[in-house]
This record gives C-alpha cells, structure tokens and sequence, in this order.
C-alpha cells in the first residue's frame, strides 16, 4: 500500500469520520484529534498486517477509543471536574463502537457555517473538516500563508468551543437564516476555485470538491431548492471547464466555447438536479441563475446561435427580484448581442461607477462594448483598468489580447 | 442606590482566551474581594474573552450576527442582563428580544463559569 493510496482513504473517510466524531463529543479540537490519531495508527499498523476490509469503520472505531481516552486523561488532569465534563463522557461511553458510521455531516456543515463564526472563516473550516482538506491546500486557495490559516482555523474552532455553538441541526424557525449562511459559504467556496480558468491553481482539487460537497447536501436535503440549484449551478459551471482555455493558456468567452469540450455526464447530472429545483420554486434567484447556465449548457455546437435571448429573460426574471448591480452588469453583456451595442452602453450608464470601480468584469465589460462601439481611446483606458484589477493569468492574457486589438485597425468584432 | 461596576481592561495580559496563570491569579483576587464585599455584592461573574463574543445588530428595524465584540464608539454601554441558556442559538433568540428604543447592539458573551 502507498503513502498515497492512503491519503485518499483517509481524506474521503474523514468528513465522515470527523462530523460523526463531533457530534459525540461535542467538540470540533477532540473530533479532529482523535482522528489524525486513527490515522496516525493506521500508518503504523496496515502496512505490517492485511488491509482492514471497510477502512473506514476501522479508523471510526479507532478514532473514538482515542477520543475516549483523551476525555478521561483530560479528565483527571482537571482539577475541578465539571459535572457538565462527567456527563458527556458517560453519554459518549454508552453508545457501542460498532463500525457503522452516523451520518452528522450535515451537522457539522451547520455547525462549520453558524453565523456565529467569521465569514471569511466560515468556507475555510466546512473545506478542513467536512472535506477533509490540509490547513495548506486552504491557506493556497485564498491566498494566504499557511500560518495565518492556521491561526484562522484554531480561532473558529475556539470561537464555536468557548462561545457554545450547539452541535445540532438548527430548529425549523431558524432554517432560513442558517441555511442562507451555509449556501452563502459554498457560494463564497466555489466563487474561489471558479475565477480560476485554467484550473491549473491551488484551486483545481477544490472544485472538485464543491462537486462532492454540493451532491452530499443536495442528498441530505433533498426537499431544498436552492441546495439543488446549487448542485446545478456548479456542475454546470465546471462541465465547461476544459473549454474555458485555448492552447495558449488565454480564456475564452462561454460564447466561443467549444461546446463539444464540455463534460456532458456533468451537465446531465447538473440538469437533474436543476429540474428538482425548479420543480420546487422555477423563479427562486438561485434556480435563475442556474437555468441561465442551463441555458448556455445545452448548446450542442458552435454552430448553433448562442441563447442570449433566454439569458437576457432569466436576468429580467433575476432583476425583478432583486436589484444587483453585478446582474445589472451580466445583462447589459445580453443586452449587448440582442439588442445593441448602444443598447448595453446606456444600460452600463445606469450603473453605479463608484460601487463597480474596483471590480474587473466592469471594466472589462464596458471595454468591449466601447471598442465595439468604435471608442477606442475610451476602451483602451477600459482595459488598462481591467487588467490591472484581474487576479488570473488566463483572464489577464484575454484582455491584453483585447486591448491589442483595438490598435489594429479595421478589424472589428 | 445600586450600582454596577463595569471592569475594563486589557485582555491580553490574561493569555490567549483568557487561560493563562494571571486569569488564576485575578480569580483568587477577585474571590477576596467578594468575601470582603459581603452583603453589599448583590451579583457579577467574569467574562470569557471577546473572541468568545458574538453580537446582535440592529439597524433601521433589521437584526444581523456578527461574530466578535460590540465594536461601535457612538453607543454606550446602558444595560446588562444576565441569563441561562443551554446554547449559543437559544442566547442569540433571547438577545433578539432585548428591548433597544432605535437601533443599537447586543453583545452575547459567556460568562466563566467556575466548577
């Protein structure tokens, strides 16, 4: 057996392994512990004797002697033993080890995004213990030092201890609130390893497992809509990742991918979870948005027109709900082919610039439709200020492509 | 009268969530000082570091959650309840109901209890 044979099983068990472990001691340092105990034991003790026949139930049962042990070590190292101490571990102790694992995953998911945890913490910690990811692989992926999301994590995982998070599945009345926390941290999550379009970055293993971890909600909820717009929504979005790049490492725009580069099993699968959701709710703001990327995901070629009509729709149908100024913006881009350059610049005009200055997709946007337009004086400083704002090589070589072309003259989009 | 005496000071000086030998020190310190007080202690605890806190906002008539201490310099300190409650949900729904004229926070922060 190889080291990394082993990692794999220790990263798919361990969501698992971690949530239900933190659901019976209630506590996130203790679950954590006396899991990279058990594999710590599995290290030393698989590779002298035959492979466990469900590793899984081996590194669980494992995992809460360990957890057992530490209690009553910590136990008697107390010196005022709380009575509140005493009665978790009799609580813990009565329950059989038996191999069969409880699924509290999604218990842990609630308690990883309680709104009572910093939201830029919130995504860090559902990535380490629900996915299993090393304190590293997050640090690389929101661009911090290692130690800094080291610290990040500890507070979070302090904060839920000391200020007494429940490690329950919230009460109906609080459904919304806390389900709009968790969708809100997936959201953040998987917005991470999307801007990314190469996917050749820290973010690669990560959308994959936005994939795992959308199915595994959309599985433990199956009666949510916006849980199964979500699953959706990202399975569209990665199908259409290895499209997203041509051989130069420069984007390319969804309009001219090359829709026979998608991943059709991911689409499909996207597809069901979308006709569930709108099965719930057709015009709830995440189902839309969902159906937009639906929209252009059943396009079968290139030589089929693109579907900027039902696009322009679902972002009326988004605007009437809500008004953003970032799906003000993707309209105007729809605005744009259906309707009109000049169209779209009006539409731009509406725009609050100063809410919008620092975000590259406007500039970017408003660059294309002034060099479309024929303004090249103003679509150059555009695009200067977009790519100075846009954080991937793939994104920044498309626009420096962009801006070259508006120096040669005569040629025109 | 009654009064409140409201201790402020520098958290730090007590470690890394308030855990390290100077919390055991003050605690002591603070047991001689109640015995002394006697009759004239009507209540007080200690509070757990503000990392520890959590804090329920309310502006123009909506509430939000923040985690962390109350942060603002306009409001002023003009209360203090004192409650039990099996968790941090069931202390954020009573918060919720902490009367407040217009708008105003509520910070939520877990008292040391001692076994």
């Amino acid at each position: 057996m190889i080291g990394a044979a082993l990692d794999r099983i220790f990263r798919e068990a361990s969501g698992r392994i971690v949530a239900a472990l933190a659901a019976r001691f209630r506590d996130l340092a203790t679950a954590e512990d006396a899991f990279s105990e058990a594999c710590t034991r599995a290290l030393e003790v698989w590779p002298q004797q035959e492979m466990p026949r469900d590793p899984a139930a081996w590194l669980y049962q494992v995992a809460v002697r360990a957890a057992l042990d530490a209690l009553r070590r910590r136990r008697t190292q107390e010196r005022f033993a709380s009575w509140l101490g005493a009665e978790q571990e009799s609580a813990a102790c009565e329950q059989e080890v038996d191999g069969v694992i409880p699924d509290e995953r999604l218990r842990l998911i609630f308690i990883c995004c309680h709104p009572a945890v910093a939201v830029d913490s919130r995504a860090a910690l559902t990535l380490r213990l629900v996915c299993g990811l090393s304190t590293r692989e997050i640090a690389r992926a929101f661009l911090v030092s290692e130690a800094a999301m080291a610290q990040r994590l500890s507070r979070a995982k302090q904060k839920i201890a000391d200020a007494g998070v429940p490690f329950e599945v919230p009460a109906p009345d609080a459904w919304p609130e806390r389900m709009a926390a968790v969708l809100s941290t997936l959201e953040v999550a998987y917005a991470k390893a999307h801007e990314d379009a190469a996917g050749s970055g820290p973010h690669a293993h990560y959308a994959a497992e936005m994939i795992v971890l959308s199915r595994t909600l959309a599985e433990l909820l199956p009666a949510d809509p916006d849980v199964a717009a979500l699953a959706a929504l990202v399975r569209f979005a990665e199908a259409r990742r290895p499209a997203r790049l041509e051989a130069e490492g420069c984007m390319v725009p969804l309009a001219e991918q090359n829709p026979a580069q998608w991943i059709r099993p991911l689409i499909e699968e996207g597809m069901r979870h979308l006709e569930r959701a709108a099965a719930f709710d057709p015009d709830r703001a995440r189902v839309v948005q969902a159906r937009i990327h639906a929209a252009w995901c059943s396009r079968a070629s290139l030589a089929e027109p693109p579907p900027w009509d039902i696009v322009l729709g679902c972002y009326d149908e988004l605007l009437a709900l809500r008004d953003d100024p970032v799906v003000r913006l993707n309209r105007a881009v729809a605005v744009a082919e259906t309707r009109g350059v000049e169209a779209a610049l009006r539409e731009l005009g509406t725009l609050d610039d100063e809410l919008l200055r620092d975000f590259a997709p406007y500039h970017a946007v408003r660059a294309d439709l002034l060099r479309r337009a024929g303004q090249a004086e103003a679509a150059g400083a555009a695009y200067d200020r977009a790519i100075g704002l846009v954080g991937t090589a793939a994104e920044r070589a498309w626009l420096e492509r962009q801006r070259q072309r508006l120096e040669a003259p005569g040629i025109k989009k | 009268m009654q009064y409140a005496l409201l201790i402020y000071e520098d958290e730090s000086v007590y470690g890394p969530g308030k855990s390290g030998e100077a919390t055991q020190k003050i605690a002591a310190r603070h047991l001689e000082f109640s015995r002394d007080l006697g009759a004239s202690r009507l209540g007080g605890a200690g509070l757990k570091a503000t990392s520890s806190a959590t804090t329920v906002r309310t502006a123009s008539g909506k509430q939000t959650l923040h985690d962390g201490p109350f942060a603002e310099t306009k409001e002023q300190l003009g209360g203090l309840y004192l409650i039990e409650a099996p968790d941090l949900d069931a202390a954020i729904a009573i918060a919720k109901r902490v009367p407040v004229s217009k708008d105003g926070s509520i910070e939520v922060r877990p008292l040391i209890v001692h076994g």
